[in-house]
């Protein structure tokens, strides 16, 4: 099979890369661009492990074929943390003991950012929806609402120091 | 129609098997700077047992916390703990580090006893200080070990723990079969709708006695997901078997809570100290998941007047049950 020539933008760095075009979007970030923090659960849309942001939404990395990334944006857990510093939503994680085995936390974190980034203001029925396709079987999620709570806050109080 | 009721469930849990041997063994070793290093068969697979191991050892140390390295669970170098499961880890493994850590603990003591010219008795280790009984000396405890290294003397300790091994009766099957028992109560809300038999869990408060919370948060955290897994066993979750094939091997098909399922958790933490364990701690792991159902189904019963004996509790079973009990209250002509 021919190659097919990908280019995309990931974590803000332009990438090209040639590759099987049967390739799901998951299998180039892992095994390609050896970025492993985005994880494989069930390989067929239902878990929320292998959650991305392309373009803005939040995606399952595994149900997208990798040609179908061409010219678009995908942040992975990798892109989160700006210039070493952590984002509210990873330190919020920490501080709340969010994580357990560790294994759906970038898929979450990733959801909880997209919801964030559309509605900086979710009650808990909000956050609940937005990361109920991320399964979680460690920590019972409560904790994990939590943190999204607390970066919430976090967020807009910098967000009101700034504007002021 | 909306039905809302409240049940109870409440269970006691074996920590510590003593039927058959149980140990697990520890190292604690301070580095020439200082910092502490633990090596435990420990596998941390997410419940925390790096962190509370970390916790025992700079306790007993008098060292901070962040000084303190967990090595767990390689089979290379680290020795056996046994298996992370029966909810023994805390208990077991616990006191495996806590005996390494005394044993290394009294190196150091002996080291500062010889600086000061007092009798090791006297001597304490806290907060990263050398202390002279209630106070603190001049020597700090990194002091004391790079005046030991430099004499050749190693401060390290190695410890295990095992549960006194009793043997069940072969006849009976009666003895002694747990080291100690962890308790608990949960109390659920529900709301059952009477049309579509979607029974949904409201709010659930778990009071569970632990022995000693070495890490309330991580105690927290392993309630609620107990919790999330007893509203799993309770509503959703069954292998359905035909002809020895799992006829639902996916999540769309296995169903397991999602955020959506689960409501607010309320723990309470009930620290009854265990002697015999690390710092007065027991388990929690299963703990947190057994009564979950059982509340679960009381409050079913309690919202509908219908015992149910089969989980989970779907919708399709629910409906079912109603509808078995109206016709039968019309058979009996009332
Ligand atoms: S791995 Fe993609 S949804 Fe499970
Ligand atoms: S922390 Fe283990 S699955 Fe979420």
């Amino acid at each position: 099979m021919a190659a097919f020539h990908l280019e995309m933008k990931v974590n803000g760095e332009l990438v090209a890369v040639d590759i099987d075009p049967g390739m799901r979007l998951l299998d180039v970030l892992r095994e390609v661009l050896h970025l492993t923090g985005t994880k494989e659960g069930c390989g067929e849309g239902e878990c929320g492990a292998c959650s991305v942001i392309l373009d803005g939404e939040l995606v399952d990395s595994c149900l997208v074929m990798a040609p179908q990334a061409y010219g678009k944006e995908v942040v992975t857990i990798e892109g989160v943390a700006a210039l070493g510093q952590l984002h509210p939503l990873q330190e919020a994680f920490i501080e709340a003991g969010a994580v357990q085995c560790g294994f759906c936390t970038p898929g979450m974190i990733l959801a909880a950012k997209v919801l964030l980034d559309h509605n900086p203001n979710p009650d808990r029925q909000e956050i609940a929806r937005a990361i109920s396709g991320n399964l979680c079987r460690c920590t019972g999620y409560s904790k994990i609402i939590k943190a999204v709570e607390i970066a919430a806050s976090r967020i807009k109080a910098e967000a009101g120091a700034a504007s002021d | 129609m909306k039905k809302r009721g409240f049940g109870i469930g409440c269970m006691s849990y074996g920590i510590g098997n003593t039927g058959l041997p149980n140990p697990a063994g520890a190292f604690v070793d301070f580095l020439d700077d200082g910092t502490v290093i633990v090596l435990t068969g420990c596998a941390d697979i997410g419940q925390g047992s790096s962190t509370i191991l970390a916790q025992i050892a700079a306790e007993t140390l008098g060292v901070a916390f962040e000084d303190v390295v967990v090595v767990a669970g390689d089979t290379g170098v680290t020795p056996d703990a046994g298996a992370t499961s029966a909810s023994r880890q805390t208990y077991i493994s616990g006191n495996a580090v806590f005996e390494a850590a005394r044993k290394a603990r009294q190196e150091v003591i002996a080291g500062a006893a010889a600086v000061l010219g007092v009798p090791p008795e006297e001597i304490n280790l806290k907060n990263g200080r050398v202390w002279h009984g209630e106070e603190p000396t001049s020597l700090s405890i990194k002091e004391v070990i790079s005046k030991c290294r430099s004499e050749g003397i190693l401060t390290l300790g190695h410890g295990w723990f095992n549960p006194a091994t009793t043997r069940l009766d072969p006849a009976t099957g009666q003895g002694i079969p747990y080291a100690t028992y962890a308790f608990a109560t949960q109390v659920a809300e529900v709301e059952v709708d009477t049309e579509t038999g979607i029974v949904e869990v409201k709010r659930i408060v778990a009071a569970h006695d632990v022995g000693r919370a070495i890490n309330p948060q991580n105690v927290e955290g392993q309630i609620e997901s107990g919790c999330s897994m007893g509203i799993g066993y309770a509503l959703l979750e069954e292998v359905v078997v035909k002809e020895g094939e799992i006829q639902n091997p996916a999540f769309s098909t296995y169903l397991m809570p999602t955020a959506m399922d689960v409501p607010e958790v309320y723990p309470i933490i009930v620290e009854e100290l265990e002697p015999t364990g690390p710092y007065g701690a027991k388990g929690v792991g299963e703990p947190a998941l057994v009564p979950t159902a059982a509340a679960i189904t009381n409050a079913v019963a309690d919202a509908l007047g219908l015992r149910f004996y089969d989980l989970p509790l779907t919708p399709e079973r629910v409906v079912a049950e109603i509808k078995k009990s109206r016709e039968k209250k019309e058979d009996d002509g009332q």
